[in-house]
C-alpha cells in the first residue's frame, strides 16, 4: 500500500480523532506519578508532580506543552527506561514500580513500541533490519509483516538501504515501522516530526495515525505543536511538570 | 636588505609556529576530549609503557650480564695494559725470560678459575695472583683497605698468604657467606673440597661490580688448588712510567713462547662479549616486538580518537581551523602517548630487568661459562632511548590517523559511518603492500648475517609479521560481512549486530585484529623456534648421550657445571669399569686466526665403539671416529662449520698450546650444547699438545654383567671420600639437559607473555571506543527491549570476533616467522640446524587462550555498556 504525502485531513482531526470510538481498558494508567533529579550538592529538581493520565487501547493522546515541562520524561517512565519515585504506573497491565529490569525489558520488546524524534536507527544495519529489530530481540522472525510493514511506510524499494542513505523522513517511517512491528498495545511517540519538514512530518503523522488505528494501539503522542496535536482523540497539556488540561 | 630578510623569515617562522601552536585549538580538540577518557588515555599510556619495558628491561637485564663478563675481564686487570695469553697458559719458566723487562714493566703473573661455593650455590671466580705486588696494579690496595683481618698487620696477612694459608673475600661476598675473617671456606676445586682460611676481608671499592664474586690467593696457592703446578694461566704487564708501550708489546712477543698472544686485557673482554652478541641480539630483538605491538596499540587509539572527535573536527574545519592545526592536535597527542608510555616504561623496565636478569643470566650462561653476579642498572642514556623509543613508536604509528584526521572535511561532522562493501582499490591497497612485504622478507633472506648478527633476517621476519597488520582490514571486513549475511533472530542477533557494528568500523577494528594478530604470530613464531628447537635437542640428546652413566662437577644453581673433574677420577673410573668403557672429555681452548674455539678431545676408540655422535652427513659414530682415529683428523662441530665455513676434507690451522696444527676435518657433528665452534681431538693426542688439567666430564659405558645403578653405586663410593661429583644415570641425564634447555629459553616466554598482555590492552582499548562510540545503539538496545545478555553479547561477539581474526593472520604469519627463526636465524646466529616442527599444540593452545582473553577482555566494555541508560543518551536534544 503506498503512502499518502500530502498533509493529513484536518476535518478528520476535527472530527476527533482516528476512531472516534469508545476506549473502554485502559493499556496506561498514570497516579499522581512524580519524578525528581538530583542537580548536584544535593539539591534536585521535581521533573513531575503528581501526574496522572489515562491512554486506552486505540485512542491517540497527545501530551503538549513547552519544553522541559516533563512530557519526555513522562515517556521515558512509560517506556520503563526510567524509574517514577511516587505514584502508582501500570502499562498493559505490568505494575512499572514493582517490575524487574528484565520485566521492563519484556515489556518493551513485546507491547510498546517507541518513535524518537532523532530516529534512533542503527546506522550499520539496513532499513530492513532495523524495523526486524524488536523481534530478533524477542527471538522471534516475521518476514511477512517486516516485507508488509515496509510496504505500508512505502519503503519496499528502500529495504537495503542503509540509515543515512536515507532521508529525514524515510528514516522516520522506519523507525514507526520499527516501533508497530511486534504489534504494540502502547505506541509512544516522542515528537515524531519534530525533525522533519512539514510535508515529510505530515506523512508521518497520517501513518501513526493509520497504523495505531488498523494496529488498536493506544497512542501517546508528545508535541509541542499544536497542529500535530489536533489530529489527537485527546489533548492533555502539561507545564511545569503538572497537567494543566486534558 | 639581510636584516630584513632575516626578521622576515623569523616572522614566517613565528607564524606558522604560532597558526599551529594554538592554545585554543589544540585544547578543543585535543586536551579536552582527551581529559574526558582518561581511562583510555592510561590504557594506551600503558600500553607503550609495556612495550618499552620489555625492551628496556631486557637491554638492561642483558647489558648488566654482558657488562658483569667485560669488568670481570678489564677492571679486574686494572692498570695492566698488556697480556701474555695461550690456549692452556703458559710455563712458569716463561716469567723468567721476561725478568730483563722487569724495569720496564710489573710482571704480573695470574692463574685464573672457576670454584663452586657449596653454601653459595654458585661459583665465584678464585684470582690466583702475587699479593706483593699486585694490588697497586689492581687498584685493589689490600694492605689499606681490608674491613677486617685475622691478623694485626697486613704484613701478616701476605706472609701467610705466601704460605699458601687462605685467601682474600670481597665484603660482599663475606656477608653472603657469613664468614669472618680467620673462618673457613669451602670451595670445590677440580671437584676436591679445599678449605681455605679467610685471611682477610677486603672492600674493592668502585670495583665492587667485578670484584664481589672474587676470591684473591696467592698463585702458589692457585696452581696446587687447580692442579697447575709450574703453570699460569697469563702474564698482565703494568708497564713502568715512561716505557714505550708498542716497544714492550714487541719485545714481550719476542720472548713468548709459540702460539702466545701478546694484547690488550680488552682484546680478551671483547672476545668474552662477542660471544654473547647474538644472544643479546636476538633478545632485544625479540623484546622489539612488544614494542612494535605497543606501537598498533597506540595507532589504534589514535584512530578511534580520530572519528570519535570527527564531528569536533569537521566543526573546527567549519570555524576555519587549518589542517596544519588538526595535524598538530593529533601529532601533540602521539607524543603525549609516547612519552608518557616511554617515561613509564623505563620505571617498569628498570624493575622488570631486575626480575628478568636471573634468566638472562641462566640464558647467557648457556653460552659462556662462569657469568659474574652483576647489577642492573638503567643509565640516563638508556632511559632517555626509551621515552624516544616510546616517542617514535608513537608518532609513526599516528601517521594513518593523522591522514584520517586531515581528510575530516568541514561538512562531514554529522554523517555517520555506515557500512560498505570495502573499496576495490582498498583490497587491492592491502594485496600488493603484503605482497610487497613477502617479496622483501625474501630478498632479506638472501642477504648473510652481517658479522655473525641475523640482522636481514630478522628483518625478514619482522616483515612477515607486518602482513598481519596489511591483511587485518580485508579479513575484519570479510569476516563482518560473512557474518552479516546470518539471519538476524534470537541468539543471532548480537553476533548480526556485532558484525554490522564491526562493518561500520572496520579501519579501526582492523588495527586491533592486528595487534591480537601480532602477539598471536609472536607467540607461534616463537613457539615453532622453542618446539622445533626442543624436539631436536631431544632427538639429539636420543642419540648423541648413549652412555649409562655420566660424571661431571657439581653444577651452580643456574646448572651450569663450574670447574673439571680430578684426572685421578678418570683412573678410579677405568680401574672399576675397563678403560674401554670410559670416555674422558677434556675441553681446553684454541685459535683459528684471530677467533677463539673450544679445543676438545675424547676417547675415540671408546666413542666409536659405544657411542653414536650424530653426524651432519648421516655418517655413523663408528666410521667417522675409525677414519679420524686412523688419519689422525679432527672432528668440529656444526656451528664451527657454519662459522668458518669449513666442512669435510677441509683442512683447518689450530693455533694449540703447543704450536700451531694443522688437521684434517673428518667429520662435521651435531652439537646443541653451544654455539661456539667446538673441534674435538682423540685424547691421546689433545694430552699431547695440552697439560692434563682434568677431564670436563666422563661418559661411561658400564661393561656387560654389571647395571648402570650398580656402577653408579661402585664409583659413587670410590669417590666418595676425597671428591665431590654428581653421577648420574642416562635418563638423568637427559632429563637435565631439556630442564637446562628449558631455563634457557625462560626468558622467551616472559617476552611472549608480554606481548599477549599489550595485545589484549589494545583489545581492551578499541571495545571501549567502539562501546564508547556505538553507546547510542547500544543504549537503544535496552529501550527496545533488549536484555542485558544482549546488550553484552553485542560486546563480545565484537571481541571475539576481534580475537579470531587476530589468531586466524597471526597464525599464518606465525608460521612463517617461525620458518624463517629455525632455518635462517638460528643458523646464521649460532650454526645450529634445526627441525622444523609444526607448533599443532601450541597452535591449539594459543587459539584455546587468545579468544577467551579477548573475551575477557571485552568483558569491562560490555558491564559497561549495559549500564548505559537508555533515557539520558536517547534524549533528543543531543
Amino acid at each position: 500500500m503506498a503512502v499518502s504525502f500530502s498533509p493529513p485531513d484536518p476535518s478528520k482531526f476535527a472530527a476527533g480523532g482516528v476512531s472516534g470510538a469508545t476506549h473502554p481498558s485502559p493499556v496506561v494508567v498514570l497516579r499522581r506519578v512524580s519524578k525528581r533529579f538530583e542537580r548536584g550538592e544535593g539539591a534536585s529538581v521535581a521533573a513531575l508532580e503528581e501526574v496522572s493520565l489515562e491512554v486506552h487501547a486505540g485512542e491517540v493522546v497527545a501530551l503538549v506543552g513547552p519544553s522541559g515541562c516533563g512530557k519526555s520524561t513522562t515517556l521515558n517512565l512509560i517506556s520503563g527506561v526510567d524509574r517514577a519515585d511516587g505514584g502508582e504506573l501500570e502499562v498493559c497491565g505490568v505494575d512499572l514500580r514493582t517490575a524487574t529490569l528484565e520485566r521492563l525489558a519484556e515489556l518493551r520488546r513485546r507491547s510498546v513500541g517507541i518513535v524518537f524524534q532523532a530516529f534512533h536507527l542503527m546506522a550499520h544495519l539496513t532499513a530492513e533490519e532495523n524495523i526486524a529489530l524488536p523481534l530478533a530481540l524477542d527471538g522471534r522472525e516475521d518476514g511477512a509483516r517486516v516485507a508488509h510493514l515496509l510496504d505500508r511506510v512505502g519503503l519496499t524499494k528502500r529495504a537495503r538501504h542503509y540509515p543515512p542513505e536515507l532521508s529525514g523522513g524515510e528514516q522516520q517511517r522506519v523507525a514507526l515501522a520499527r516501533a508497530m512491528v511486534h504489534r504494540p498495545r502502547v505506541l509512544l511517540a516522542d515528537e515524531p516530526t519534530g525533525n522533519l519538514d512539514s510535508a515529510a512530518g505530515a506523512a508521518v503523522l497520517q501513518l501513526i495515525l493509520d497504523l495505531a488505528r488498523e494496529e488498536r494501539a493506544g497512542v501517546l503522542l508528545v508535541t509541542h505543536d499544536d497542529s500535530v496535536a489536533r489530529a489527537a482523540d485527546r489533548i492533555v497539556r502539561m507545564r511545569d511538570g503538572r497537567v494543566v488540561d486534558r | 636588505m639581510g636584516a630584513s630578510s632575516i626578521d622576515k623569515d623569523s616572522q614566517k617562522g613565528r607564524s606558522v609556529f604560532s597558526a599551529l601552536w594554538n592554545a585554543a585549538v589544540l585544547k578543543a580538540l585535543f586536551w579536552r576530549p582527551a581529559a574526558r577518557k582518561p581511562l583510555r588515555l592510561f590504557v594506551t599510556v600503558l600500553g607503550v609503557a609495556v612495550g618499552v619495558a620489555s625492551v628496556v628491561a631486557t637491554i638492561a637485564a642483558s647489558r648488566a650480564a654482558v657488562r658483569a663478563m667485560r669488568e670481570g675481564v678489564s677492571e679486574v686487570a686494572g692498570r695492566a695494559r698488556l697480556e701474555v695469553t695461550r690456549p692452556g697458559g703458559l710455563e712458569e719458566s716463561f716469567l723468567a725470560r721476561l725478568r730483563p723487562l722487569t724495569d720496564r714493566a710489573l710482571v704480573l703473573p695470574v692463574v685464573e678459575e672457576l670454584a663452586l661455593v657449596p653454601e653459595l650455590g654458585d661459583s665465584v671466580r678464585v684470582l690466583g695472583v702475587d699479593l706483593a705486588v699486585d694490588g697497586a696494579a689492581r687498584n685493589v690496595n689490600f694492605r689499606g683497605e681490608f674491613v677486617e683481618a685475622a691478623m694485626p698487620s697486613g704484613s701478616d696477612l701476605f706472609e701467610r698468604s705466601l704460605q699458601c694459608e687462605g685467601v682474600l673475600v670481597p665484603a660482599k661476598l663475606a656477608s653472603e657467606l657469613s664468614v669472618r675473617a680467620g673462618q673457613k671456606l669451602t670451595l670445590l676445586a677440580r671437584s676436591r673440597p679445599v678449605e681455605a682460611v679467610v685471611l682477610g676481608v677486603f672492600d674493592p671499592g668502585a670495583l665492587a661490580t667485578a670484584m664481589d664474586r672474587v676470591v684473591l690467593a696467592d698463585v702458589a696457592w692457585a696452581q696446587e688448588a687447580f692442579g697447575r703446578l709450574g703453570r699460569i694461566d697469563r702474564v698482565e704487564l703494568l708497564p713502568r712510567a715512561g716505557s714505550d708501550l708498542s716497544a714492550l708489546q714487541r719485545d714481550v712477543a719476542a720472548a713468548a713462547p709459540a702460539g702466545a698472544r701478546v694484547a690488550a686485557p680488552s682484546v680478551r673482554a671483547d672476545s668474552t662479549a662477542r660471544m654473547v652478541r647474538s644472544l643479546e641480539f636476538n633478545l632485544t630483538a625479540l623484546s622489539g616486538i612488544s614494542l612494535l605491538v605497543g606501537a598498533v596499540l597506540v595507532a589504534t587509539a589514535l584512530a578511534t580518537a580520530v572519528v570519535q572527535r570527527r564531528a569536533t573536527l569537521a566543526l573546527a574545519r567549519a570555524l576555519g581551523a587549518t589542517r596544519g592545526q588538526l595535524a598538530a592536535a593529533v601529532l601533540c597527542e602521539a607524543a603525549l602517548l609516547g612519552m608518557g608510555g616511554g617515561a613509564l616504561g623505563v620505571v617498569l623496565g628498570a624493575f622488570g630487568a631486575r626480575g628478568s636478569l636471573a634468566s638472562v643470566r641462566a640464558t647467557v650462561a648457556a653460552v659462556v661459562r662462569g657469568v659474574p653476579e652483576s647489577a642492573v642498572e638503567v643509565t640516563p642514556a638508556m632511559a632517555a632511548i626509551g621515552v624516544a623509543a616510546g616517542l617514535a613508536v608513537a608518532l609513526a604509528a599516528s601517521v594513518l590517523p593523522l591522514q584520517e584526521a586531515l581528510r575530516t572535511p568541514p561538512v562531514q561532522g554529522l554523517r555517520r559511518e555506515r557500512p560498505r562493501v570495502l573499496p576495490r582499490k582498498v583490497i587491492l591497497r592491502s594485496a600488493f603492500a603484503t605482497a610487497l612485504l613477502v617479496g622483501a622478507a625474501l630478498l632479506l633472506l638472501q642477504i648473510p648475517a652481517w658479522s655473525d648478527l641475523p640482522i636481514a633476517a630478522l628483518g625478514a621476519a619482522l616483515a612477515l609479521m607486518a602482513c598481519v597488520l596489511t591483511l587485518a582490514h580485508p579479513a575484519v571486513d570479510a569476516l563482518a560481512r560473512a557474518v552479516s549475511r546470518l539471519r538476524m533472530r534470537g541468539k543471532r542477533a548480537p553476533l548480526r549486530i556485532a558484525a554490522a557494528s564491526l562493518s561500520a568500523a572496520s579501519g579501526r577494528a582492523a588495527w586491533a585484529a592486528g595487534a591480537v594478530g601480532v602477539a598471536v604470530a609472536l607467540a607461534i613464531a616463537v613457539s615453532t623456534m622453542v618446539g622445533s628447537f626442543r624436539r631436536t635437542v631431544t632427538d639429539f640428546l636420543e642419540q648423541a648421550i648413549r652412555s649409562d652413566l655420566w660424571v661431571q662437577p657439581v653444577a651452580a644453581e643456574t646448572g651450569v657445571q663450574v670447574g673439571r673433574l680430578d684426572p685421578e677420577i678418570v683412573t678410579v673410573a677405568q680401574s672399576i669399569f675397563g678403560a674401554g668403557y670410559v670416555d674422558p672429555f677434556h675441553e681446553s681452548m684454541a685459535w683459528i686466526d684471530d677467533r677463539s674455539i673450544a679445543l676438545g678431545a675424547g676417547a675415540f676408540d671408546v666413542i666409536g665403539a659405544h657411542g653414536s655422535i650424530p653426524f651432519r652427513d648421516g655418517r655413523s659414530a663408528r666410521e667417522v671416529f675409525q677414519s679420524a682415529r686412523e688419519g689422525g683428523g679432527v672432528l668440529v662441530n656444526e656451528p664451527l662449520a657454519q662459522r668458518f665455513r669449513v666442512g669435510e676434507g677441509d683442512m683447518i690451522e689450530l693455533i694449540t698450546s703447543s704450536g700451531t696444527i694443522r688437521k684434517r676435518i673428518e667429520g662435521v657433528f651435531l652439537d646443541y650444547s653451544r654455539s661456539q665452534g667446538a673441534a674435538v681431538l682423540d685424547r691421546a693426542e689433545f694430552l699431547r699438545l695440552y697439560p692434563d688439567d682434568g677431564p670436563e666430564s666422563l661418559s661411561i659405558f658400564v661393561p656387560p654383567g654389571m647395571t648402570p645403578e650398580e656402577g653408579r653405586a661402585r664409583l659413587a663410593a670410590a669417590l666418595a671420600a676425597r671428591y665431590r661429583v654428581e653421577v648420574r644415570l642416562n635418563r638423568e641425564i637427559r632429563k637435565e639437559a631439556l630442564a637446562a634447555f628449558d631455563r634457557t629459553f625462560a626468558i622467551t616466554s616472559a617476552l611472549q607473555l608480554v606481548t599477549a598482555v599489550v595485545a589484549v590492552i589494545a583489545i581492551l582499548a578499541v571495545l571501549s571506543a567502539l562501546v564508547d562510540e556505538r553507546r547510542r545503539d547500544l543504549a537503544l538496545l535496552s529501550a527496545l527491549g533488549g536484555e542485558r545478555w544482549q546488550v553484552v553479547g553485542v560486546v563480545v561477539a565484537q571481541a571475539g570476533f576481534l580475537g579470531a581474526i587476530g589468531v586466524l593472520l597471526g597464525s599464518g604469519a606465525g608460521f612463517a616467522t617461525g620458518w624463517v627463526l629455525v632455518k635462517v636465524v638460528n643458523l646464521q646466529s649460532f650454526g645450529w640446524t634445526l627441525q622444523l616442527l609444526p607448533p599443532w599444540g601450541a597452535l591449539g593452545g594459543i587459539a584455546a587462550a587468545v579468544v577467551p582473553a579477548c573475551l575477557v577482555a571485552g568483558l569491562a566494555p560490555a558491564a559497561a555498556a549495559s549500564r548505559l541508560r537508555p533515557a539520558e543518551l536517547l534524549r533528543d536534544d543531543d
